[in-house]
């Protein structure tokens, strides 16, 4: 038995069963059985398209994954995490909650959302920009709407990898019934998934997989202007520069919406983690992870950085510190503002 | 609550503790910029390192291959120079060679070697009634301070001249002030009585010539010279990783590493083919001139064996041990050695996983890893860290 492990939720007997630190398990249990990692409802990770009537079937998917969806929810999760030992037995009451909620049938979303959801409009609002400027662009964009899947990331991160093939099987079929011959993905991390891991595992669709940057760069001439006359500081998502290879294509984007840009001292394949990937094992670690990075942004004098990836967004945010005027935009709402404009 | 709840909380509250510790938090940002600062001037200095350390890659993969062929040939080497040369398994195995050449009631002057802190090989000496003394300064003062190594270079990075004056000041009982210079003139005194009063010097190896049987050892202070050069005995332990087919790919070994260790040259480069010999009288080869008489090499697995038959892991014992990475992770940055056991970081936690009580000892060091990859970038040997990570925790969860 794993020697530092925790005793899982479901696993009282530990004399027998090997235990896993409980909120890996719900994780891949809720990714597994409801097809993303905190069990929200398909219809609650769709809403924000309302109103686009995207159809279902088309050459370009449209793919969030409810990756930005998730956000505000597993801020909430985390800041409850950040408080409260792993080990004791609030930890585990909370870890079991979800179960609870589930088995007994009370409507889930509503615990999470009354807890902590204050950031939820703005995430789910960058789904809706996205497909907005990529249509404005041209693209003729379809979307699963409720029946879109997760694309298991955090099942490979976390080594579910077991889970992952069965689970990217039920994925690549749901990809396939919309007869798309391109996926955009929103999040550089599903875009991962798609190009590099997933045609490892099952036999994926033949579809050309591609970041919502990369959409953006190949119509950047027709992006239009934005009147921002301060510079702006990118940071580079690990998985975006260093899996995927993207870093000259966003500067390119800004270099053709007008936009002047600094590099902060650690970028492109240098640049630094925002301390996301331990949220939710290592909350606190996490937190001081994303405020260096936020000081290495902020030292480059500008006070707007650009991010390119829903995690970042999220983990860094919680590196800025109480009164710092220091300001974050997914590259996805700074884009957008040209066509409010 | 049992206790294995209870210790993975411990090990988070201690990464905790450890990432608001301000001694750690300063002497890391120092120590940081300075590696990143030093290296790229060393590069713009040295710059076909790049181009070297990929031929060094290649010899690297050449010799994993191969290495049941290179540790043969490499222990016939070392019996041919007169050395004595054993293998280990395992810890106990490389414990009693080492005790059986040593016997009790010795003073020993031991090199830093990460393989000697994988083996606790001070521990298993003083327990069989040896006196030993580490002689590197950081690990020096490590042993005073009854703690572990926090970077595999630089050991006592945690520790500020503040707190060693204290330390010093108790141990050697008498004011020592906070003022380097100072501080190391004192071990330099304490230790100079104790490498020529010795009986035995230990030592690691950086990197093993299989065709001549020569141990390469880089280093700094000058410590392992002494160790090494004093003592009527030396022993080098070394893990099996180590061995390369020739001397022309050992020094091209040696200088990726201390390039990328962020030396342009080190200070000191020990090549130590067997015992010291003279044949001034007569032409008779007599051994033990000034240096040691005898000369053991003892070749550790302790697990390597397995690493090496894994087809995503062994490309972790190409690891050179320059601790690049470690200045590059952003755990580690905040927390130190806090984030491993023996072996630190990512890679660390790989190292663990085979060779320091398996992959379930290695669960919270596995996790902790952010799997940014920016580890890959430093890696002069362009070891896939989160690959591997990504793999064990797979293992782990599939048990």
């Amino acid at each position: 038995m794993p020697k530092y492990f925790l005793k899982g939720c479901d696993y009282p007997n530990m004399a027998t069963k090997k235990t896993l630190p409980p909120v890996l398990e719900i994780l891949r249990d809720n990714i597994v059985e409801h097809g993303n990692p905190l069990a929200l409802k398909s219809k609650e990770l769709s809403s924000w398209a309302k109103g686009l009537d995207l159809p279902e079937k088309g050459q370009i998917l449209y793919y969030t994954g409810g990756e930005y969806q998730l956000l505000p929810y597993i801020d909430s999760l985390v800041k409850t995490l950040t408080y409260v030992d792993p080990a004791s037995n609030i930890f585990s009451w909370l870890m079991e909650a979800r179960k609870i909620v589930n088995k007994t049938g009370i409507n889930a979303e509503k615990i999470y959302a009354s807890i902590l959801a204050k950031d939820k409009e703005r995430y789910f609002s960058i789904n809706y920009q996205a497909a907005t400027i990529l249509q404005k662009l041209g693209y003729d964009l379809c979307y699963d709407g409720k029946n879109e899947l997760y694309s298991g990331a955090l099942l490979y991160e976390l080594g579910f990898w077991k889970e992952l093939k069965e689970y990217a099987g039920k994925v690549a079929k749901s990809i396939e019934k919309t007869e798309a011959k391109t996926i955009v993905c929103l999040s550089p991390h599903a875009a991962e998934m798609f190009k590099i891991i997933y045609p490892k595992l099952v036999d994926f669709p033949k579809v050309e997989v591609k970041t919502f940057i990369e959409m953006v760069w190949e119509k950047r001439d027709l992006l239009p202007q934005i009147n921002y006359n301060q510079p702006v500081v990118i940071h580079d998502s690990c998985r975006m520069a260093r899996e995927l290879g993207i870093t000259q294509e966003i500067r390119d984007i800004l270099t053709s919406v007008g936009v002047t840009y600094i590099e902060p001292i650690r970028n492109k394949e240098w640049t630094t983690c925002c301390g996301g990937p331990s949220k939710m094992l290592f909350p606190e670690i996490s937190k001081i992870v994303a405020e260096r990075r936020i000081n290495e942004l902020s030292d480059t004098g500008s006070k707007k950085a650009l991010i390119s990836c829903p995690y970042c967004l999220s983990a860094l945010q919680s590196g800025i510190v109480k009164d710092n005027d220091f300001v974050l935009d997914d590259i996805v709402e700074f884009l957008y503002r040209g066509f409010k404009n | 609550m049992s206790d294995l709840n209870k210790e993975l909380s411990e090990y988070t509250k201690n990464l905790n503790k450890a990432s608001k510790d301000s001694n750690i938090n300063r002497a890391i940002t120092r120590a940081v910029k300075a590696y990143r600062d030093t290296v790229e001037d060393t590069m713009e200095r040295h710059p076909h390192t790049p181009e070297l350390a990929e031929e060094v890659r290649r010899i690297k993969e050449y010799s994993m291959e191969n290495n049941q062929q290179l540790l043969e040939k490499a222990m016939q080497s070392i019996e041919k120079n007169k050395g004595k040369a054993f293998y280990a398994k395992d810890r106990e195995e490389a414990l009693r060679i080492t005790n059986e050449i040593i016997g009790t009631g010795k003073t020993v002057v031991k090199g830093k070697s990460m393989l000697g802190e994988e083996l606790q090989i001070r521990h298993g000496l003083e327990e069989s009634g040896n006196e030993v003394w580490e002689t590197d300064l950081g690990e020096f003062i490590l042993q005073l301070k009854n703690d572990r190594p926090m970077h595999i270079l630089s050991p006592a990075i945690h520790v500020p001249r503040e707190q060693v004056a204290e330390i010093f000041t108790e141990f050697f009982k008498k004011e020592i002030p906070p003022d380097i210079a100072q501080e190391v003139a004192v071990v330099r005194e304490f230790l100079r009585e104790k490498y020529f009063t010795a009986d035995v010097g230990i030592s690691g190896a950086n990197v093993v010539a299989a065709d001549t049987g020569q141990i390469v050892i880089i280093e700094n202070e000058g410590n392992v010279r002494l160790c090494t050069g004093a003592p009527p005995v030396h022993i080098v332990l070394v893990g099996i990783e180590k061995l390369v087919p020739s001397f022309l790919d050992s020094m091209k070994v040696a200088e990726v590493t201390w390039r990328y260790a962020q030396y342009a040259s080190p200070s000191y480069v020990n090549i130590i083919s067997g015992p010291s010999k003279t044949g001034d009288i007569e032409k008779v080869t007599t051994y033990g001139a000034h240096g040691p008489k005898e000369f053991y090499v003892i070749f550790v697995d302790n697990g390597r064996s397995e690493m090496l038959k894994d087809p995503t892991c062994r490309q972790a014992l190409s690891c050179l041990r320059c601790g690049g990475c470690m200045y590059e992770c952003p755990v580690f940055q905040v927390t130190a050695g806090h984030y491993g056991r023996t072996y630190l970081s990512g890679i660390g936690s790989v190292w663990t996983s085979f060779v320091d009580g398996g992959v379930e000892e290695a669960a919270p060091m596995l996790y902790t890893c952010l799997r940014c990859g920016r580890c890959v970038e430093r890696c002069p040997m362009k070891i896939e860290v989160p690959t591997m990570v990504g793999e064990l925790r797979n293992r782990l969860v599939s048990e």
